[in-house]
């Protein structure tokens, strides 16, 4: 996490003059304020959150979305807990766990006297009931496997608090898998609905530190905090009852109602807040928090399906005409820091390939000529009668990406090759995205703190960005990568740490050379919270956690 | 007169049926399907042979007919199915959203026309020549005022600014204050520009010189005779305008964070939830019959000349 104070010491210097001269505190006063050197955490009080958009389906599993995410992540516990700063698998629910050699037994011992707000014991039975339906999906009720738990066979419970797993094959992101927000515990009743129903918030009874109260569907959430909570993870310093006592989500779609309700004190946090508006809320006295997404970096990837983009020399020449720093500098902030590799420097296995993404126009341009890609009459790269034009749709949920693609426009243009920038309603937008034909080039990105998300981004059957045969895409020819493959196989299944991350470092070598992506930025969450929100916290991937978040008076 | 009832009623049944068929043709043709764009989704990071068991799960693939024939008897019984998007019954979303654009609509469309006929008044009323063109020329800058950019401002002014009215977490009346306000101004503008244009019209008119020879004030002309002739076609036109109010309802909903119908359509055309968009769409085509269907009936209480040829029909 990079809670980014660019002013930070321009605004603790105004309070320093603020507080000598009372009077002039008053202009700064609402913004700044509530000094480091604060007592204990107060409790109570109502924290005003606001959504940019409204939750959709909350079956855990569905937590990836942000706005889920930022729901799950109150009202359910994990398995584990994995440290945000040391992305260490620490104990939660489970107290302790054991794993076998090659990654195919773990056995979890699970905490007593923790129970769901429906009052129901969370122990041994419902674990394995959760993981089973994780796992295995249930078709019946429809509910889908979850995208972090691999090779999954099947659960026993060995007695009321100790529960084992089985892997078909060898799966060691497991444990870190058991941290994450799609693996949020819920009560059986939860687990007994089917996917259409758990779009309601208040069905999704969890264990966690706040309950949902109540819902207006589509606008509101309010989340009470649970009295009794008593098992938060255990290395945590702050254990008991969260210190708030309610939460109020408010789905606000309009950035500039978010920002000024916020800096207007109508609102204590908002999230997703764009590079550009970031200055204005600081200059304030608000504070901006930017917790990295630890995944795949915000990158451009080929679909080499297309002949166009076939040709290794074509998309390396691509890759050296990017000028990611123009791109960072141009349209983000410090918050956005310039991808090094095709994952971010915060994720475990991070390589820096820095030296390999140079920006080199000459280099590109001798690529593209080596190719056969000659540049013609009208300026642009032509061969065998066909001109270097590409196409890539915008994906909405990317900050600020149609300009980021834009200017990637503009700067492939300098070495003759057009890109087209398209936008489209999500229906188009998805079925064109699976044709190389039609989507060449894509935005791709994805948030995770094990090496595995590179597997779930790349690999055929799962988000298939490359789009290979065999994946979700009827498109495609004859694309097939089986180097890759292989190598995304045994990084998903080595049991050996210390080797999963060389093969970590392997595939990302290995993505680059090929130059399958381009790695533009490492993709924050990007919130701004009221100072006299303190202790506001993210877990390894930037969703909010409000267990430790408490008010200090506002003056 | 019941005849002339029911067979309204029956090209009110036609125009829905139509409405629906209309659209599930439509929504059928676009590419890609709401279980497409939540599935493939690349957060839930699904494998094809998944997305493959959900589409069966959802009977996604079977035959159009079958979908027809099979939505169109769930909503006979008022199954409206459920929205795959929000994860939850199509008949709750509706249920949860329109009373708020009920409210907005109404009183928009209250707070227009006390705004048109004011307008339309003072036009009327007023001596100077320059002040009735520059009340004249109102209409057409309120219509010219983007919504998007008015709710903006106001936000910006009221809430903000000079922090009268929260935006976040007001009460219910507080909340609709702007939003009234905001839908208010493009509906009022039609409105008060037909009542005017009528108002000029019927002054020209033989009988309006014949009250005055007789003796009428102005004001007296305009209330008796004046006012009753132009409110007829300002009528057709406010039946029409509801369309206006649903589409003002989108953006007005979208900027205030207000849950409302205009919103969910929105959020549903984006994420193609079918089964959402039908329901909406045939509650909408109900509104617009039922509405339509008043302004008809209304018209021989306003025109007796209409009651007279309508007994001569019956």
């Amino acid at each position: 996490m990079t809670r980014r104070s660019r002013s930070r010491s321009k605004v603790g210097l105004a309070t320093l003059i603020g507080a000598t001269f009372l009077t002039g505190a008053s202009l700064w006063g609402s913004g700044t304020i509530a000094a480091d050197a604060q007592g204990a955490p107060v409790k109570g009080g109502t924290l005003v959150y606001l959504e940019q958009q409204a939750h959709t389906n909350l079956y855990p599993p569905a937590g990836g979305f942000y706005p889920n995410g930022g729901i799950l992540n109150q009202i359910t516990d994990k398995l584990t807990y994995q440290n945000p700063k040391t992305l260490e698998i620490e104990p939660w629910i489970a107290e302790s766990w054991t794993v076998n050699a090659d990654a195919t037994e773990y056995t979890f011992k699970i905490r007593k006297g923790v129970t769901f707000s429906d009052g129901t014991p969370l122990d041994a039975a419902a674990v394995a009931k959760n993981y089973d339906t994780f796992g295995r999906g249930n078709k019946e009720l429809k509910l889908p496997i979850s995208e972090v738990i691999n090779n999954y066979d099947r659960s026993e419970i060995i007695d009321p608090q100790t529960v084992k797993f089985y892997f078909k094959k060898p799966s060691p992101g497991f444990l870190q898998g058991t941290s994450v927000i799609g693996s949020g515990l819920v009560s059986l009743k939860t687990l007994a609905l089917p996917y259409e129903a758990l779009g309601d918030a208040t069905k999704i009874i969890g264990s966690g530190p706040f309950v949902v109260a109540s819902e207006t569907l589509g606008r509101e959430l309010t989340l009470k905090v649970r009295a009794d909570y008593n098992w938060g993870p255990a290395k945590l310093e702050h254990q008991g009852r969260a210190y708030l006592d309610e939460i109020k989500y408010i789905v606000t779609p309009e950035d500039s109602v978010r920002i000024g309700a916020l800096v207007a004190g109508q609102a204590d946090v908002i999230r997703q807040i764009q590079a550009y508006d970031e200055k204005q809320v600081e200059d304030e006295g608000y504070l901006i928090y930017a917790p990295s997404t630890r995944g795949v970096n915000n990158s451009v990837v080929f679909r080499p399906d297309n002949p166009l983009v076939a040709d290794v020399r074509v998309r390396r020449a691509l890759l050296h005409a990017t000028n990611t720093d123009e791109i960072v500098s141009t349209l983000f902030s410090d918050n956005y820091p310039k991808a090094t590799s095709i994952i971010a420097k915060t994720a475990s296995g991070y390589v820096d390939l820095s030296p390999k993404l140079s920006y080199d126009l000459e280099k590109a341009k001798a690529l593209l000529d080596e190719a056969g890609w000659k540049l013609g009459t009208n300026g642009r790269r032509q061969k065998d009668g066909q001109t270097l034009e590409l196409s890539a749709y915008e994906s909405l949920p990317q900050p600020q990406n149609k300009e980021t693609l834009q200017l990637v426009a503009q700067q492939w243009e300098k070495i003759g090759v057009k890109l087209n920038v398209l936008t489209a309603d999500s229906g188009s937008a998805v079925v064109n995205n699976l044709d190389p034909a039609k989507a060449p080039v894509s935005p791709a990105m994805v948030g995770r703190a094990d090496p595995d998300v590179i597997k779930s981004q790349y690999y055929p059957t799962n988000r298939n960005v490359l789009l290979q045969k065999g994946g979700n895409s009827d498109k495609v020819r004859s694309f097939v990568d089986e180097k890759l493959n292989a190598l995304l196989d045994r990084l998903a299944s080595e049991p050996d740490r210390a080797k999963r991350l060389a093969v970590a470092g392997e595939v990302q070598n290995y993505v680059v050379d090929q130059a399958y992506a381009i790695p533009i930025f490492e993709e924050p969450q990007a919130f701004a919270a009221a100072p006299y929100v303190k202790g506001v916290s993210f877990e390894a991937v930037g969703r909010p956690s409000f267990y430790n978040t408490w008010l200090a008076p506002r003056r | 007169m019941s005849r002339y009832v029911i067979g309204r009623i029956g090209q009110a049944a036609l125009v829905l049926w139509a409405a629906f068929t209309v659209s599930f043709v439509l929504l059928q043709a676009l590419p890609g399907d709401a279980i497409l764009i939540k599935f493939l989704n690349p957060e839930l990071g699904l494998g094809p042979e998944q997305i493959a068991d959900i589409r069966a799960s959802y009977a996604a693939d079977s035959p159009l007919v079958v979908q027809y024939v099979h939505t169109v008897l769930n909503f006979l019984t008022g199954n409206f199915g459920y929205s795959i998007h929000a994860g939850v019954p199509v008949g709750d979303l509706i249920l949860a959203n329109l009373p708020q654009t009920l409210w907005l609509a109404s009183l928009g469309f209250l707070l227009s026309l006390v705004v048109a006929v004011t307008l339309a008044a003072l036009s009327a009323l007023s001596p100077l020549s320059w002040l009735r063109s520059v009340i004249q020329s109102i209409p057409a800058l309120f219509i010219s005022t983007p919504v998007f950019w008015l709710g903006i401002l106001l936000i910006q002014i009221f809430s903000f600014q000079l922090k009268l009215i929260p935006i976040i977490n007001p009460g219910p009346w507080q909340a609709l204050i702007l939003p009234v306000l905001t839908l208010a101004v493009p509906i009022s503008a039609p409105l008060a520009q037909i009542l005017m244009r009528n108002i000029d019209h019927v002054l020209t008119e033989p009988f309006v010189a014949v009250a005055r020879a007789k003796g009428a004030s102005h004001r007296w002309v305009l209330w008796r005779h004046v006012a009753r002739n132009a409110v007829l076609p300002t009528l057709t036109i406010a039946g029409i305008l509801f369309g206006e109010l649903l589409a003002g309802a989108v953006v007005t909903e979208a900027v205030f964070g207000l849950n409302g119908l205009g919103g969910l359509t929105q959020r549903s055309v984006n994420d193609q939830d079918i089964a959402v968009l039908q329901a909406i769409v045939v509650f909408s085509a109900a509104a617009f019959v039922l509405i339509n269907l008043t302004v008809d009936l209304l018209y021989p209480v306003f025109d007796p000349r209409l009651r007279v040829r309508q007994g001569a029909a019956a």
